[in-house]
């Protein structure tokens, strides 16, 4: 059993707020300072916000560092690549 | 040995002539092999013009193992891959071109004039941070950088020629990690 109207708005929800995902992967180069430093830079986190990512990444492998749409995605992907990171974008697997 | 100092807003950057010749040879080589295949080679890639009329059917993922770290898929899809690319990576060539011109520049300029060391007097942190760390990346493929590899290099014997590749790759990343330092 299951209620099909509270699960479709909750889809949804998703679809339009955040459908697509940034993920950065760990790589053994990148200095976890720098990876900081782009964090920063890029999404304007506060540096403990960074610096939890960057050891998220580091620790998992990779981390989801934003969401929203796929064009939003593409171009925190593009940035990210001019910076020297290694990241994708991928549908939210969550949906 | 060389050291960034920020003075207010403003960064320089201390560097011995040895340290100069490594670092434009470097950017040099780096630069060759981004402009290989590059299909927006002969304009300014912000150039709206070049941009309109020559984006290209399509753009393979490059087969050189440096390139294809500085300039990753965007998708695991390569169809996705494929197209994203066509669209943005002459844009994220020009920029790392952008990068290491800057800092092959700015080198060049105190080249001439220095003795033992020069000073680069006003660095741009972004282009200086984005030029070592795309740096670091090409070396680190061609020395298959791992998380252990500072005890290889250490127990490297010193006639390995790869070992001054080694130290190079080192001394950049210890470099990148001062120019953050003073930027905090």
């Amino acid at each position: 059993m299951t209620d099909t109207k509270t699960r479709a708005e909750f889809s949804i929800d998703q679809l339009l707020d955040n459908p697509w995902v940034t993920i950065v992967w760990d790589d053994p180069v990148n200095l976890m300072s720098y990876v900081t430093y782009v964090f920063i830079k890029l999404f304007n986190f506060s540096p403990e916000k960074a610096h939890e990512l960057m050891m998220a990444v580091h620790n998992e492998g990779r981390a989801v560092v934003s969401s929203g749409t796929r064009e939003e995605m593409e171009r925190d992907v593009q940035r990210l690549h001019e910076h020297g990171l290694w990241a994708t974008l991928q549908r939210d697997d969550k949906i | 040995m060389s050291t960034f100092e920020r003075h207010g807003s403003q960064v320089s950057l201390l560097v011995t002539r040895d340290e100069i010749e490594i670092l434009i040879n470097l950017a040099e080589q780096l630069l060759e092999l981004l402009g290989e295949g590059d299909f927006f080679h002969h304009y300014d890639v912000n150039d709206p013009l070049a941009q309109l009329l020559a984006v290209p059917d399509e753009i393979q993922t490059p087969e050189d193992p440096v390139l294809k770290r500085l300039l990753p898929n965007a998708y695991a899809d390569p169809e996705a891959a494929s197209d994203f690319r066509r669209y943005t990576e002459p844009a994220l060539r020009g920029s790392k071109q952008r990068a290491l011109r800057k800092v092959r520049e700015d080198l060049l300029v105190i080249f001439e004039s220095s003795e033992e060391e020069g000073m680069v007097e006003d660095v741009d942190p972004d282009s200086w941070l984005t030029a070592l760390n795309d740096l670091r990346l090409a070396l680190s493929v061609r020395l298959d950088i791992h998380a252990d590899s500072y005890e290889v290099f250490e127990l490297l014997p010193d006639e390995d020629p790869d070992k001054p590749v080694f130290a190079v790759y080192f001394w950049l990343g210890w470099l990148q990690e001062k120019l953050l330092g003073v930027l905090q």
